[in-house]
Formats: structure tokens, C-alpha cells, sequence
């Protein structure tokens, strides 16, 4: 098993109106299932806003001692003074071990267009930041529109937004940029990972468990027995989330 | 990093991580086939779907054509499409209320479609109606006198359904309840707890819910469980890695997986 390094891009944690699961809670799964690392962003980004939740997740982080726990920050638009410079904003995330940022439009009423969030986009292309998509729930046009805007940022989507398999909306993304990856939480359609590599090719894929919705060992399993070659197998359990991370220039 | 339950020696969990395979037969007891509006499905044909069980060590699969849910397929077709695949496919008449003739000639064929046709598909909130409605007693009836099962298409709303009322009215007949009534678990497991022993709860959607089978498990115990998947929906892999994900024990994992609907059916069928 642990020939395989699993590093899974689609975890929340820290509490929203409930109790939710943390860090100690997130480090027990992964340790039961054989997670090694994991990308997390807050539970309540969307009702909790930017401000709490960045401050709160990077709190979080300090309760991972052995540092397996990769956070992710929100964005805010420009345009209003609430969003850092960027050089900035990327100083502190490397200082608090955020790897990625997200965004919540709808949730925090803006427009997630160049005008609004240009500056702090183009500086996360330049420095290749990735930007995990989990703000566009079931709004595909928004999110179609989004891709158009900023083409060439690095994208994830981590969306589970329902396991019924949703390749007539995420195909024609991965078609069209080539920084479009795709987190496999949710897609559960028999036989659809290896489809999906195939025709993109195994870098386009990244494990995401979306805990702590499900659990992380039915994704690994899937994975794991997706009928891949094994090279395949490492890059999408964790070599391709590792390689993005680690190519940021923070 | 603790060991991982893949890494367990001689359980369930390692044997399927190492080898793909678990070494009893499993029995996928809820799956369909063939394209559906609303998906895009690469390997919705009898010879995938069939290479997919092998790889997967599925006995049997027990689904009902998406066509013939539809309306476009007649149940005596499905039953051609399991004879070129006897050893893996099973199949549950679909009972469309609209159809009331076709209900009556399918069910006097029901006896002639043996061993493939093992039960009745009811999918009341799909077809507009409740399951307590008229359209549903002929067939119903049919199942109580015979004592087969009935997979049931149930969700959150179910309790709105009359599912409950109507399990109580046949109390021969073995239903099924496919999805636990997702979310309404509580109502499920009065179903399953308040029945006359004649209700079990079909997996399918569950597995990789993070606790869900755990609840389930506690709340009726895994003897009134079973395991399903959807196929070509959800993928074998997934839904038994969901099963040996959750925190219940091998005797358990083996009553969803397997026992329960041995017992139920036997070994030969």
C-alpha cells in the first residue's frame, strides 16, 4: 500500500454553524485510509466569508504538527480594497503553508470577471498559484464564463456536485485549457476514470475524497482498480496535486 | 502514519486492494443499462457492463434496462439480453403503472422468464405516481402471493410516498428499498424495523457517503442491508470500496456484500 502516495485535493475542515470535523479528525481518517498529505480549504468559506475563514483555517493548520496539511485561502475582488497585493497576499500564504486560493462569487456577490478579480488572477497565473474551483456549484455557465476570463491560470475542480457523472459539462473544459484539471471526487461512473485518461492523458487528474461529505478510502479504491497502469495510477493519487503545489512560485 | 486498513493483513479491505477481488461472490442486486438522457455513459452495453462484473468478481447483477423503464423496451427483451450473458445477468420486470395490460401479459410470462427474471423494478416518484396507488396493485398482489422481491426506487421524499403504508398491506413480498430512502434514514430504518420482516435496505448512492453505513448498520443491522450500485452509474470499485470503507466488521461487510441475499435466494439462482 504505501508504494503509493496518496495526496488528496478536496478536503474541508473547521466548523461552520455545527460542529464540524478538524485537523486532528482529518489526520485520523487519512491515517485509516492511507492518505499521506491533503489540500484543505474551510467549511464555511461561503456563508463565513474570506476574512474568518483564511484566518481561521490558518489557525487549523497549527494542530498539524508533522505538516501533512496543505491550506487554501479565498480571494476577494480588487476592486473594493479588501483584497492584498498580490506579492503580498503570496508572502503570507507561503508564511502560513497555503498552497492554493478559491473563490465563492456567488456566496460573496461579486462578479468573477477580469475587471473585478483581474490583478490577484494574474498574479496567480504568473506565479502559477493553483485555483481550486469549488465556488460554481451546478452554475455552469458561470463557471464556462470564469474559464473564459482566465484561460490560463491553473485550475482544479474539486466540485462534487453530485455523483451522477457530469462529462457533457466537464469534457468540453478539459478540451479547452490545458490547465484545467480535474479533482475525481463524486465521479463515480463505472469505468469513467480510465475513460477520462484515455483521452486526456492521467496529468489532467487529481484524487480528491471530498471529505468530510464522503470518506476517502471508496475514491482510492476506485483509483487504485481503475484498470491504469500504474505510473498512471501514482500521478493521479498524488504526483500530479504534489508537482502543481510545488511548482508554485510563492 | 498508522497502518491503513488496505494495509490490515488477511481482512477483506487488503485482499480487495491487492487483488482487485474479494474471495466470495458479491451480488450487486440494484443496476440498469444502456444510455440514459440525463449522463454519458462510454460502457452502458451488456458486454461492457459484463466485462466490468468479471473484472470486478460480481456474481450477479440484477438490473432493469434503462429503455424498458422508459418505455421503449419490453420486458421479454431484456430477458434475451440476460440469456446471452446467463452467468451474470438477472434482471427485475419493470412495472410501468400506465401500462396496465402490459403489466398483466408480463407478469403471466413471469414463471417462463426463470432463472433471469428474479423479482419486480417500481420507480413511483419516475413514473408520476405513489406507491400506494392502484396502478401498483396487480403487481403488487403478484409479488406478495409469490414472495419475491421488489426493488423500489425510494429517496428523501419517500415518506411521502406511502412506501411504509405499503409494505405493511404486503407483508409476503420482499421489498427492497433501493437508496435507504437517501437522507430519510430514520424513515428507512422504521420501514426495515416496523415491517413484517419483509424489507431490506438496497445500498445503491450510499457506499462513500462518509457514515452513512455505520448509521445504517446500527440502526438495522447489517443482516437488512444490501449492496447495490447503480452500474453503469457508479462504478463496482467505488461502491465496494465505499463498503469496506466504513467502520463496521467483516461479518457485516459480508452479510451486505453476499449473505444476505443468499439467504434470501439461495446460492443457485
Amino acid at each position: 500500500m504505501k508504494d503509493l502516495f496518496f495526496f488528496d485535493g478536496n478536503c474541508r475542515i473547521g466548523d461552520n454553524l455545527e460542529k464540524m470535523p478538524g485537523t486532528k479528525e482529518l489526520l485520523a481518517e487519512m491515517d485509516r485510509y492511507g492518505v499521506d498529505k491533503a489540500l484543505v480549504r474551510h467549511n464555511a468559506i461561503a456563508p463565513g466569508g474570506a476574512a474568518y475563514t483564511n484566518e481561521n483555517i490558518t489557525e487549523l493548520l497549527k494542530e498539524d504538527v508533522e505538516k501533512r496539511l496543505v491550506g487554501v485561502w479565498s480571494i476577494l475582488p480588487d476592486t473594493c480594497g479588501e483584497q492584498q497585493e498580490p506579492d503580498q497576499f503570496f508572502k503570507e500564504m507561503k508564511e502560513n503553508r497555503i498552497g492554493a486560493i478559491t473563490l465563492s462569487p456567488v456566496q460573496h456577490h461579486y462578479i468573477p470577471r477580469r475587471n473585478v478579480i483581474g490583478k490577484i488572477m494574474d498574479a496567480a497565473r504568473e506565479r502559477k498559484v493553483p485555483v481550486l474551483l469549488n465556488a460554481f456549484a451546478e452554475k455552469w455557465y458561470e463557471l464556462y464564463d470564469f474559464m473564459e476570463q482566465f484561460p490560463d491560470n491553473i485550475c482544479i475542480y474539486t466540485e462534487a456536485c453530485g455523483k451522477w457523472g457530469y462529462d457533457r459539462y466537464i469534457q468540453p473544459l478539459l478540451d479547452s485549457y490545458s490547465n484545467f484539471y480535474f479533482g475525481t471526487a463524486g465521479y463515480w461512473v463505472q469505468d469513467g476514470i480510465s475513460d477520462l485518461v484515455k483521452k486526456y492523458g492521467a496529468e489532467r487528474f487529481i484524487y480528491g475524497s471530498n471529505f468530510p461529505r464522503y470518506n476517502h478510502g471508496n475514491g482510492m479504491l476506485q483509483i487504485k482498480h481503475a484498470g491504469l497502469k500504474d505510473e498512471e495510477i501514482r500521478k493521479i493519487a498524488g504526483e500530479n496535486l504534489n508537482s502543481l503545489l510545488n511548482g508554485a512560485d510563492l | 502514519m498508522k497502518r491503513s486498513i488496505w494495509e490490515k493483513e488477511n481482512s477483506l479491505a487488503a485482499a480487495m486492494w491487492n487483488n482487485g477481488k474479494l474471495d466470495f461472490p458479491v451480488y450487486d442486486m440494484h443496476g440498469h443499462m444502456g444510455p440514459h438522457n440525463a449522463i454519458c455513459f462510454k460502457h452502458c452495453s451488456a458486454e461492457d457492463m459484463v466485462a466490468h462484473l468479471k473484472r470486478a468478481g460480481i456474481k450477479h447483477l440484477v438490473f432493469s434496462h434503462h429503455a424498458n423503464l422508459l418505455g421503449f423496451m419490453k420486458n421479454e427483451s431484456v430477458v434475451e439480453i440476460c440469456k446471452e450473458h446467463p452467468d451474470f445477468l438477472r434482471m427485475y420486470a419493470g412495472i410501468i403503472p400506465q401500462q396496465q395490460e402490459t403489466i398483466k401479459s408480463d407478469l403471466a410470462m413471469f414463471d417462463k422468464w426463470s432463472p433471469y427474471a428474479v423479482g419486480l423494478k417500481i420507480l413511483p416518484i419516475y413514473h408520476n405516481h405513489k406507491l400506494e396507488d392502484k396502478e401498483y396493485e396487480y403487481a403488487l398482489s403478484f409479488a406478495n402471493e409469490r414472495k419475491i422481491p421488489v426493488l423500489i426506487h425510494t429517496w428523501g421524499n419517500a415518506p411521502e410516498c406511502g412506501i411504509y403504508e405499503t409494505i405493511c398491506k404486503y407483508p409476503d413480498a420482499k421489498f427492497f428499498l433501493a437508496h435507504c430512502c437517501f437522507g430519510a434514514w430514520d424513515y428507512a430504518a422504521r420501514c426495515v424495523n416496523e415491517s413484517n420482516g419483509n424489507v431490506w435496505l438496497e445500498l445503491t448512492a450510499v457506499p462513500g457517503e462518509r457514515g452513512i453505513i455505520e448509521k445504517l448498520v446500527e440502526m438495522v443491522g447489517s443482516e437488512k442491508i444490501l449492496f447495490g450500485t447503480d452500474l453503469p452509474w457508479f462504478d463496482e470499485y467505488q461502491a465496494i470500496g465505499g463498503v469496506l470503507s466504513a467502520d463496521i466488521t467483516e461479518d457485516d461487510i459480508k452479510n451486505i456484500l453476499y449473505r444476505n441475499i443468499e439467504k434470501l435466494l439461495g446460492t443457485d439462482w
